[in-house]
């Protein structure tokens, strides 16, 4: 479990782990290890949020781009369907699909019970990660405009 | 002569303003009127809540199928604490798992995919009450001194089957 920030809203808990990034949708980016060898480039994990997975509701379904698939940032690259929306997720990276979580196909209740950790969505090679790092926001960002946003929820009738 | 089956209690979600805890519960009133209605007695969660002595009985004495409309599953927690055994809980998000061409939609009023949804829960649950009941029978024939169910038919504020 990695460290977080928490803040409550309403009767609500929402965490921000705390050694990645995120885009202001609330899909997190967390470098891997980079691997051995020459050639080997950085690699990054994308998930959703607590916040995002708990506004979005139990999710049924999980459909993420098949590995091999070319994306640029903005453009779709999962559609979960929840018990309340769908939500069409946009690439917070450009680069290459190398690895889709194979829970996703079978358990994606995964995204719910653990969202920073077995719920992850995808393994994209970026192919510019220096810029695209540049974009996001770091944890202590998106935890304050995450906070906004569930306050702005909260007070939706 | 052959004693009546034993009957099986039916507990779906009490949830307000939801659209799965409304399949669970278009799902039960099939199963108790239509599908099964001799082999099972709808039991509502508020009288478990309030700790009905009737309904707690009914649970107590029979196997109970909860039907689940969200993950806080309160039909199956409150079945267990009032003394019940839960023979099986489904819950709504599983079975349109595996149904989903019947996507739920409204809350008052089931959509079409609702209404079919709740259809197939309704046929699922109606196998398992089968199954329970078959095990029951199998039961009391080997064991003649085995009881059936009383307190079922004296639930009060759920309507179900006493057309045994």
């Amino acid at each position: 479990m990695p460290e977080v920030l928490e803040t409550t809203v309403d009767k609500f808990v929402f965490r921000v782990a705390t050694d990645r990034y995120y885009s202001s949708e609330g899909v997190w980016v967390a470098p891997l290890p980079q691997g051995e060898g020459e050639g080997a480039g950085v690699r990054v994990r994308i998930g959703l949020s607590d916040f995002l997975q708990q506004r979005s509701g139990d999710v049924a379904f999980a459909e993420i781009k098949p590995e091999g698939t070319v994306v640029a940032t903005g453009d779709e690259v999962a559609v979960i369907e929840t018990i309340k929306v769908n939500i069409s997720l946009t690439a917070p990276v450009s680069g290459k699909v190398v690895e889709v979580n194979p829970a996703m196909a079978t358990a994606p209740e995964a995204i719910n019970k653990d969202p920073y950790g077995e719920g992850w969505l995808a393994v994209i090679e970026p192919g510019d990660w220096e810029t695209d790092r540049a974009r996001l926001l770091d944890a202590q960002a998106y935890f304050v405009l995450m906070k906004g946003q569930a306050e702005e929820e909260s007070k939706k009738p | 002569m052959t004693p009546p089956p034993r009957q099986v209690v039916i507990v779906p979600c009490s949830g307000i303003g939801k659209t799965y805890g409304t399949v669970s519960r278009e799902a039960a009133y099939e199963i108790v009127e239509n599908l099964r209605s001799a082999k099972t007695q709808l039991v509502a969660l508020s009288l478990l809540v309030l700790g009905d002595e009737d309904a707690r009985a009914a649970v107590a004495d029979c196997p109970a199928v909860t039907l689940d409309g969200c993950k806080l599953a309160c039909a199956t927690k409150m079945v267990k604490e009032s003394g019940g055994t839960v023979a099986q809980d489904f819950a709504v998000l599983d079975v349109y798992r595996r149904y989903r061409r019947f996507k739920p939609q409204g809350i008052a009023e089931l959509n079409e995919g609702g209404q079919k949804l709740a259809h197939a829960l309704a046929e699922e649950v109606a196998t398992v009450v089968d199954n329970l009941t078959a095990e029951h029978a199998q039961g009391v024939e080997k064991n003649p001194s085995i009881s059936t169910n009383s307190a079922v038919s004296a639930v009060n504020g759920a309507q179900g089957g006493d057309d045994a």
